[in-house]
């Protein structure tokens, strides 16, 4: 009986078994970005009538947490970076799957918004997704995004014309970027199906009131984080997703919000992954003009 | 595109299989089945779990837990377990319960066991304590001549405490509920048991992140195994 104490405690207090890595699903098998040569997945489907001209694609790198862990990110960007200095930049913080050719489809259409390239838009690879050097991980998340703001920033943009736009896993960064400014505060915040917090996950998965920290060590917590927010918050999500449920994730960040403006568009028939295609582009690409040009 | 978002879905759940391993941690195979003797103890343990859809084909999620029981007297077993899989992840999870002949026919063929019980779960890592009272009514039959047979099926549920979820959400969920049915193998020392539950009926399936065995998409059914060996009488 003592042994078997024993063997219990030691276990216990040695106890290291985490679920952090299971937000990200990464691939970073790729050894370049194929964009719109891509033939693997993708998650969304474009027609050529939001193409964006080879000229004005331009994949970058960025050095994350200079200070520190030093990771290269991959990137692109899509506009005319002279016009950085001058008009509003869209930040993208694409998701939880593979790496940028598996979101590229939404990343054009982000740069539709308002005409065929009226506004700069800029995502990245987070560490461990793509080409990105090191292992995904929270921290990273954020050091990443805020290393494609710092780049933004030396190109001349400022705080009122940074929009982050956040899908799924990347309203982490958004969520956690606006809330808690590194460079840049960006001055209004958009979220597609975005997720409230690790005790959202387990709590619907199991029926009871599990906490997450039982499984993760993971911070992430845009539940409370918005509550920190005052900039305008656009919020989109579709009403039958079933990966990130919209009444105990979408609603909870999106109720929690007290800030000075917010708009929400539940899109019935919406799954995680396809609510621009649900909603319709044009109606999508408009809906996100109008909050940019609030 | 169905396909496609199926494709896409389907990945991005497989990434969190493992929150299936905690999420239901707390459910194990029956302790008492039929009360222990006066005196009589009982080292048991148990392996298998809710199945989940992982890659198309459905599989048990593995629970491990191993329990001590002793007869009080000849109508009350007191049982007390821990479950390993929890440990393994910084959370102490132990159960206490009474197993109390309700009823058992003259011929000790056929009787009836209501186990009231709790679960205690304790996080090392937050420092999280939550607690489900328990309560499980079965029915047995040993069936066979030599009594080595034994079958056996019943109701049971855990209870939710806490009105509030997450982010002060208003907990709906005040049970979790299972229907049990399972078949005992008895010697004169082991015992060998095999155990089928359906879980948490209740709950929708088709809302949860997880792709779980699921009847008509609600709750979960799950698979046990367990061994045991009687003692000191």
């Amino acid at each position: 009986m003592r042994t078997v104490l024993f063997i219990a405690l030691v276990i216990l207090f040695s106890s290291c078994l985490r679920l952090d890595s299971f937000p990200y699903n990464p691939d970073s098998s790729i050894e370049s970005y194929g964009f719109d040569d891509y033939d693997g997945e993708v998650e969304i489907e474009v027609g050529p009538e939001y193409a964006i001209a080879d000229s004005l694609i331009h994949p970058l790198t960025f050095l994350s947490d200079p200070t520190n862990e030093k990771k290269t990110i991959h990137g692109v960007y899509l506009g005319e970076i002279a016009n950085i200095a001058t008009d509003t930049i869209i930040l993208y913080c694409h998701g939880n799957r593979d790496h940028l050719d598996f979101y590229w489809p939404r990343i054009k259409l982000l740069a539709n918004v308002g005409g065929k390239n009226r506004y700069g838009v800029l995502a990245m690879d987070y560490r461990g997704f793509g080409l990105s050097e090191g292992p995904a991980n929270e921290e990273g998340l954020y050091e990443d995004v805020d290393a494609c703001i710092l780049w933004l920033n030396k190109m001349g943009l400022t705080e009122d014309r940074l929009v982050i736009y956040g899908f799924s896993l990347g309203s982490a960064p958004a969520t956690e970027l606006t809330a808690n400014p590194r460079t840049l505060q960006p001055s209004k915040l958009m979220l597609e199906s975005c997720f409230a917090s690790d005790d959202v996950f387990v709590e619907d998965a199991s029926g009871l009131s599990l906490p997450g920290s039982y499984f993760t060590s993971l911070q992430i917590n845009n539940g409370d984080e918005i509550k920190k927010i005052e900039e305008p918050f656009f919020w989109i999500h579709g009403v039958d997703d079933s990966f990130i449920r919209i009444d105990t994730h979408g609603e909870t960040v999106f109720g929690n919000y007290k800030g000075t403006y917010s708009e929400a568009h539940r899109i019935e028939g919406g799954e995680h992954g396809d609510v621009p295609t649900i909603m319709g582009y044009p109606e999508y690409l408009d809906a996100v003009y109008q909050f940019v040009l609030r | 595109m169905n396909g496609l978002l199926e494709n896409t879905t389907a990945t991005i759940r497989s990434t969190i299989l493992y929150i299936t391993i905690i999420l239901f941690a707390s459910c194990n195979a029956t302790r008492v089945i039929k009360p222990l003797e006066k005196g009589e103890k009982q080292l048991s343990a148990g392996l298998g779990g809710p199945g989940i859809i992982y890659a198309g084909a459905p599989i048990p999620v593995p629970l491990k837990s191993i329990s001590y029981a002793q007869g009080i007297d000849s109508n009350v077993t007191l049982s007390v377990g821990l479950h390993a899989t929890s440990l393994a992840f910084g959370v102490l999870q132990s159960d206490i319960s009474a197993g109390i002949r309700a009823y058992q026919s003259k011929t000790d063929r056929f009787g009836i066991t209501a186990t009231p019980g709790v679960h205690f779960l304790y996080g090392v890592h937050e420092y999280k304590f939550r607690s489900y009272p328990q309560l499980d009514a079965l029915t047995w039959w040993q069936y066979s001549e030599n009594k080595h047979h034994l079958v056996y099926g019943g109701v049971g549920t855990w209870f939710e405490l806490l009105k509030k979820k997450a982010h002060g959400q208003i907990q709906s969920n005040e049970l979790m509920p299972w229907i049990t049915l399972g078949h005992q193998f008895n010697m004169e020392r082991w015992s060998y048991m095999t155990e089928f539950k359906y879980l948490g009926f209740q709950h929708e399936s088709a809302l949860s992140v997880v792709d779980f065995v699921s009847p008509a998409d609600r709750g979960t059914v799950g698979f046990y195994f367990g061994v045991s060996r009687r003692f000191g009488k």
